[in-house]
């Protein structure tokens, strides 16, 4: 399992090596609301809406829950 | 720590020297070394009375020198209101003991059973610390607590992130823990017992816990220019007391569908045969989370899907996007669409048929059942002269979803079995530095 894992990385780094950008042209991804943590609040709060209305959660970050709504 | 800030401007100082570089003295006010606050209200409301929620939430966060940076929430929610028991609508007024067993509550003919004795306060503490660990590795822990009058979550969380390729390509490894105490009003009560009269308390334990191990390899890709995905795999073992403590099924006759009639003690019990429900105590969820962010000009779309599976047979699929779009400098407007769908568990069904054995596990909770779920929002903002930002957000929840054909007995087809949710979310956000 760690094998194919590390394989799994080192095919993924090294085939995204030819994608990307250079430090000079970040302009626009340096933008607050291109990352992808931008609205943590709100993904916080979707998170704890649906973890306590729906079966699955979690995905973008570790599941959620410390609730006894679900 | 002056000492320390001082090394840090000499060595900053000696090394641009080395390489001629010019170097600017630390600001006392340099943006990297404050706090910066995002607070939300928010109102959350079910139609038909039932669960309505207020909430408070701020998230704190202090950058330091070298990329450092301390993060602390705190949210406090307020729940009043009725949630569906699990038990089937019938054409007679129904009665049941309340979860405490020192009353009874009761729902007219033709609707579907609420549990109205839910409220709750729930406060929720956590704090983060991130930082590089060495050249192209940051790592980052934290921890965890929230209290509800029935429950109790402690948890911590680690994770270290490497990245690769001129940092176009990130690599994480996140690992959480939690351990939650679950004190249900009344006892935890005996898997599959039936309900019992008020004062009545010999099918009830006493607390009960579950134990989480959370699992995230994340993969993060800078595309182009205007364009960032990532991808994340999730696993999930949760172990210990799975129940819902206050779902019931009704015991149902047969023929007519109709659940089987009792006869309380002196009158203050139930005047059905409903038993709790039982769940694995155990369960593993796998996920695949791919989201990506493109830039068109001053435009920001977002899109993102979420693949997850796990071994109580339920599979779901869930696809959102947004749109940000600016009005001028200071407004943008950003429109949010959610739909989601899931397979029901194995051990769902809506009431269990008098006669037959008891199953191993059963569960009518509808949100283990199949259903759909659509979100439409609208986020509105505005950036004050100041740097502030202030937002509005609005949206509505829709679930609809279905009792299977073959769990549906005798008359329950003429009546309604799995109401629709419906829910108006409305939340203002301020988020400010100092």
């Amino acid at each position: 399992m760690k094998i194919l894992l590390a394989a799994a990385a080192l095919l993924v780094v090294t085939g995204c090596s030819s994608l990307g950008v250079q430090p000079w042209e970040r302009d626009v991804l340096a933008r607050p609301e291109m990352s992808l943590d931008a609205n943590a609040l709100d993904a916080a709060i979707d998170d704890h809406i649906y973890f306590s209305k729906e079966a699955s959660s979690g995905g973008r970050g570790f599941g959620g829950g410390g609730c006894g709504c679900n | 720590m002056n000492d320390k800030l001082n090394l840090h401007a000499a060595l900053a100082a000696a090394t641009c020297a080395l390489l001629g570089t010019p170097v600017a003295a630390p600001a006392a006010d340099d943006a990297s070394q404050r706090w910066s606050f995002d607070t939300s209200l928010l109102y959350y409301g079910e139609s038909d009375d039932r669960v309505q929620d207020i909430s408070a939430a701020l998230s704190a966060q202090r950058d330091f020198d070298d990329d450092r940076k301390l993060s602390l929430n705190l949210t406090a929610d307020t729940l009043t209101g009725a949630s569906a028991s699990g038990a089937i609508s019938l054409d007679r007024a129904q009665t049941f003991t309340s979860p405490s067993g020192k009353a009874t509550y009761s729902t007219p003919a033709g609707k579907v059973p609420l549990d109205d004795t839910f409220l709750d306060t729930r406060i929720a503490l956590s704090g983060s610390w991130t930082q590089p660990l060495a050249r192209l590795y940051t790592v980052s822990g934290g921890l965890g607590f929230s209290n509800e009058y029935d429950y109790t979550h402690l948890g911590a969380n680690a994770s270290l992130a490497r990245d690769f390729n001129k940092r176009n390509t990130t690599l994480s490894f996140g690992v959480a823990y939690s351990q939650d105490d679950i004190k249900p009003v009344g006892g935890a009560p005996i898997p599959l017992s039936q309900m019992l009269d008020v004062g009545d308390l010999r099918n009830k334990r006493g607390d009960d816990s579950k134990d989480v191990l959370d699992l995230l390899l994340g993969f993060t890709q800078v595309l182009g220019r205007n364009t960032i995905v990532r991808v994340n795999y999730s696993y999930s073992d949760s172990s210990g007391y799975l129940n819902d403590p206050y779902k019931l099924l009704s015991v149902v006759d047969p023929v007519t569908g109709d659940t089987v009639t009792r006869v309380a003690a002196g009158g203050q019990g139930p005047d059905g045969v409903y038993r709790y429900e039982n769940r694995p105590d155990s369960r593993t969820k796998q996920g695949i989370y791919a989201e990506m962010k493109h830039a068109f000009g001053a435009r920001v779309w977002q899109l993102s899907y979420r693949f997850m599976t796990d071994d109580w047979g339920i599979d779901s699929n869930t696809l959102e996007t947004r749109l940000r779009w600016p009005l001028g400098a200071a407004n943008f407007i950003e429109p949010q669409l959610r739909y989601y769908t899931q397979s029901a568990a194995d051990f769902y069904r809506s009431s269990l048929i008098a006669g037959q054995p008891l199953p191993e596990y059963a569960s009518a909770d509808f949100r283990l059942g199949e259903f759909d779920a659509v979100t439409l929002g609208i986020k509105f903002g505005h950036r004050t002269a100041t740097g502030n930002e202030w937002s509005t957000r609005l949206e509505y929840y829709q679930q609809s979803g279905d009792v299977p054909g073959n769990q549906i007995v005798g008359r329950q087809a003429a009546r309604e079995q799995y109401p629709d949710l419906s829910a108006l979310i409305v939340q203002f956000g301020y988020r400010f530095g100092l």
